[in-house]
């Protein structure tokens, strides 16, 4: 084989082989919020439970709801945000944060509404990190 | 009736295309140009048949049918003209009808400009494509088959189950669903057809590439595919700008780009579009790298297949928070996807062996292989995006169910690869304009590199940066910018028809400048007492009634109305009000937020609007959307929205108090029966579900009044009842009259039975326009007017966009001179 080659071939799969490893470090998991407890940046899907009070507080700027996780259990999730658009009408919501005691603490939640919004573009999906 | 004719329409078009395309295939095999001919006419009669079934479509959507279920999922009646017309590609159905529309339209071109041997298989490909997207809006049935989804398709064929439409088969709906109220934006009219017209044009470069491996020409095709393939991506970019834009000033994302699967969708095939390029240019000039041309062509289509598999199957939706509305089109989409990149890599791989290789390599030093390299890191950056967006699949192999890739994966990637891609687009322009040795280059460069030396230090200091990374990858944008701008205007003295590839490059080099400053320099602007809380949560000296640290600052700021409140030691900001409009959005507030420097700059205002989405309004309960607005500035922008009111709150409480959600009793109890409101003219006082505007003063005819008044006025107060919009003008007296030389105040109460209210007009406060109103039996607090901003200084936005249009206008000159080239050759 010529020597040309062969450099190729390593650059190529080092190449790949650090792509994959950091693709692999930057994805994650959806989770529960059981699971949660132990992680740092856990993606918890669930959906709103609106039996309980939720609302943007004025005193603390924070946005605090209850959500159902996929395990059926609910928890008080803490979002220092203002109430994201279209946070009713999210079919399903994906809050990314931690755990502390029995509260969640998002740092963003993604939020999945309806597909009947669905389009060309993505609105129907806001995520309500600003950066 | 008109449903039945739209769906035989599309048939027709359809099979006429079908028809098409086999001629084009005889054509090609067999070199016929009468079976061109005949299929040319075909594809006319087939974009006929297309133009009526949109025509179609159009007139139902503007005729509010609603018994068809496009036109009910995203119109209603009370929607302006200008958006009907971007319902019809509001839809997926609707914007595949746009697509195939261009398509068709620019095949008309390339049957009058491509020559022969091209000119067939150009074709044939095209019209593969266009049978695919047609085949999507068939909605033909065969027992449990079904081929596309109709535009034109009912209710009830949509939803047979229905209970309402069990009960009555030709249910219509009195109204329909309505458009999407974030979609009502002028951006999003243009957006959509700008993408498609992308799209459409960025299948001709891969038609010529599959042309060249069937006819085994392998040279020549990059002339005529130069332009065309320039076209399309200067489409896309344009659609990618127009969607970050609004993704910006209409969006409450605060950025311009997300990294969403959608966006990369129409980055990845810009990308691949720019390879391909790179190598058209130099195998033209040089007859060298036509494998990379061929491939990178048929690659770029394949990505525009790919992503809009990805994104319209719905294979995205289940493992990720990102779908499209799902049509049943998976087989479909996976078939055409399969199709195109097995024809397209299928074709390639079996030429292989024949296709013109390189006999001598290239030296390092060389334009060919500079430019090759450049094509090389847009390919790699491209695959990188592809991967990223993939995660869904991909990411099975790390687990059963993966998230998306965080941001900070895109960014790690793509940083230093523009890096790289910034250095080579000077050394590449030096060389490819001029032979130079190691020596002769690096004086040649001697000087370029010094001014931008001078200017990333200047940023540097100026923007205060830290991180060496951060000041090599200025150092890359400042240097792209400088030594291409060098050549640039060595180029405008010899011929200004050659400057297309330093403009973009110039272009590129903006735009890095920009991201950087535009997205690591964002600061929220705050009052001080904010400011300092947030220096105290940094600090880690605020815990939470949990006991835990606070780790977020606080980016939002409450302003009262009329109380000017001194923003970053900067501006004096004051809260003037809202105006209510129902004229696009109903219920849309536009908030009035006054800036004034205080450096004297010229004051100005910010007029961010909230709006109720009453598309998905339930009883009970009403969602607002925001609407940032944005003051432009050469040097930053500000940016703004309303996180929430004292009338959205007042909105959402007598909502809740209708639909007896209300928990807490003690609200109603500390009511106190008479309240006094301060009324300034002009704004809206809003309490217990009515509003009040305190229009004018009525000059009162003293005459009627006891002899001893001295002055009587009279408020007109306009009373509106929310629920019920009934309004009534109510005109309460303040009069002052003398008695034993003392001045009393003279004003009777004005009741509204209707509503058990009463109202006196008590003071006037002559200097500010204010009055005061005394109400009897309101039942909710009257709570003053505030509203809560997010706002943020977003510096060099501008840059960002200036360094866009450079690479637009540059991929226009160079259009614009392989055009010229290309007509001349005739």
């Amino acid at each position: 084989m010529k020597p040309k080659l062969i450099i190729a071939i390593v650059a190529i799969i080092g190449f790949t082989s650090l792509l994959m490893y950091n693709f692999g470090e930057s994805i994650s998991t959806y989770t529960t919020f059981e699971d949660a407890k132990t992680m740092t940046n856990a993606h918890v899907a669930g959906t709103l439970d609106d039996t309980q009070d939720y609302g943007f507080s004025m005193e603390t700027k924070q946005f605090s709801f209850y959500m159902k996780d996929e395990a059926g259990k609910a928890h008080r999730v803490i979002f220092p945000k203002p109430k994201p658009n279209n946070f009713e009408e999210a079919d399903r919501l994906v809050v990314i944060g931690e755990m502390r005691g029995d509260v969640f603490y998002a740092r963003d939640m993604l939020m999945k509404c309806p597909s009947k919004y669905n389009t060309v573009d993505p609105s129907q999906f806001t995520s309500v990190e600003n950066s | 009736m008109i449903g039945i004719i739209g769906k035989v329409l599309i048939s027709l078009s359809f099979v006429t295309g079908l028809g098409a395309g086999v001629l084009y295939f005889i054509s090609a095999k067999n070199d016929d140009d009468k079976t061109l001919k005949i299929g040319n006419w075909l594809t006319g009669i087939q974009g006929l048949f297309l133009i009526s079934a949109s025509a179609m479509l159009v007139y139902l959507l503007f005729t509010h049918q609603f018994q068809y279920y496009y036109v009910f999922n995203y119109t209603s009646l009370d929607l302006p003209n200008k958006y009907l017309w971007s319902a019809f590609y509001g839809g997926q159905e609707g914007s595949f009808m746009l697509w195939i529309f261009f398509s068709w339209f620019f095949s008309l071109g390339l049957m009058k400009w491509v020559r022969a041997p091209y000119k067939a298989p150009v074709l044939f490909f095209l019209m593969l494509t266009q049978v695919f997207l047609l085949s999507m809006i068939l909605g033909w049935h065969f027992g449990d088959i079904s081929i596309g989804a109709s535009p034109f398709r009912t209710i009830a064929e949509e939803m047979p189950n229905a209970p309402f439409i069990q009960a009555n088969p030709n249910f219509v709906p009195a109204d329909g669903s309505g458009l999407n109220d974030l979609l009502k934006s002028p951006w999003m009219m243009i957006h959509p057809p700008i993408l498609f017209v992308g799209f459409a044009m960025m299948t001709i470069p891969y038609c010529f590439a599959m042309a060249a491996l069937w006819k085994r020409k392998y040279n020549e095709w990059v002339n005529p595919a130069l332009p065309w393939t320039l076209g399309a991506n200067v489409a896309l970019l344009t659609a990618i700008f127009l969607g970050g834009y609004w993704a910006y000033v209409t969006l409450s994302f605060g950025g311009f780009w997300a990294w969403d699967p959608v966006e990369n969708a129409s980055l990845v095939p810009w990308l691949f579009g720019t390879a391909g390029i790179h190598t058209m240019i130099i195998q033209r000039k040089s007859s060298i790298a036509q494998k990379s041309s061929l491939i990178l062509a048929i690659l770029a289509y394949v990505a525009i297949v790919y992503e809009t598999f990805l994104t319209r199957s719905g294979i995205l939706s289940d493992s990720s928070v990102h779908s499209f509305v799902d049509l049943g089109l998976y087989g479909q989409l996976l078939i055409f996807m399969i199709v195109i990149t097995g024809l397209g890599l299928g074709m390639f791989f079996w030429r292989y062996k024949e296709l013109p290789t390189q006999q001598k390599e290239s030296k390092f030093l060389s334009r060919e292989f500079m430019t090759f390299t450049g094509a090389v890191l847009l390919l790699i950056l491209g695959l990188v995006i592809i991967f990223g967006t993939s995660s869904p699949i991909i990411g099975l192999l790390f687990n059963e169910r993966p998230t998306p890739p965080e941001m900070s994966f895109y960014n790690t990637w793509s940083m230093p690869l523009v890096i790289i891609m910034a250095l080579f687009t000077v050394v590449g322009q030096f060389l490819f304009w001029k032979r130079h040795s190691a020596k002769s280059l690096v004086s040649a460069l001697t000087y370029p590199i010094i001014i931008a030396l001078t200017a990333t230090v200047a940023s540097v200091v100026f923007g205060d940066v830290r991180d060496p990374y951060y000041m090599f990858y200025l150092f890359a944008g400042w240097f792209a910018v400088i030594g291409n701008g060098w050549i640039m205007i060595r180029l405008i003295l010899d011929n200004p028809l050659l400057i297309g590839g330093t403009v973009t490059h110039i272009g590129f080099g903006t735009l890095l400048i920009g991201i950087l400053a535009s997205s690591a320099f964002n600061t929220p602007l705050l009052d001080k007492k904010t400011a300092d809380y947030n220096k105290q949560v940094k600090a880690g000296l605020i815990t939470d009634e949990q006991g835990f640290k606070v780790t977020d600052p606080i980016t939002m700021l409450n302003l009262d109305l009329d109380e000017p409140t001194l923003i970053n030691n900067q501006y004096i900001v004051t809260y003037q009000g809202y105006e209510l409009d129902d004229r696009v959005r109903p219920g849309q507030q536009t908030y009035k937020i006054l800036f004034e420097p205080i450096n004297g700059d010229k004051p100005f205002y910010l007029n961010a609007e909230v709006y109720p989405m009453l598309a998905t309004a339930t009883e009970g309960n009403l969602q607002w959307s925001v609407d940032p607005d944005v003051h432009t500035g050469l040097f930053r922008d500000i940016y703004l929205y309303v996180a929430g009111s004292s009338y959205v709150t007042q909105r959402n409480n007598s909502m809740e108090r209708k639909a007896g959600k209300q928990k807490s009793a003690a609200d109603g109890a500390d009511v106190p029966p008479t309240q006094t409101i301060k009324f300034s003219k002009g704004s809206i006082v809003s309490v217990d579900g009515f509003e009040m505007n305190f229009l004018d003063y009525a000059m009162e005819d003293t005459t009627n009044l006891p002899p001893n008044t001295t002055i009587g006025v009279r408020a007109q107060i306009e009373f509106k009842h929310i629920a019920s919009g009934e309004r009534f003008l109510l005109e309460p007296l303040f009069a002052l009259y003398n008695e034993e030389g003392k001045t009393f105040v003279f004003s009777p109460p004005v009741e509204l039975d209707k509503y058990g209210l009463s109202f006196s007009f008590s003071k006037v406060y002559p200097e500010t326009n204010e009055i005061d109103v005394e109400i009897t039996g309101l039942t909710e607090e009257y709570q003053s007017e505030w509203v809560l901003i997010v706002a943020e200084h977003k510096p060099f936005i501008s840059v960002v966009w200036l360094g866009t249009f450079l690479i637009m206008i540059g991929f226009s000159i160079s259009i614009f001179r392989h055009w010229n080239r290309e007509r001349k050759v005739k």
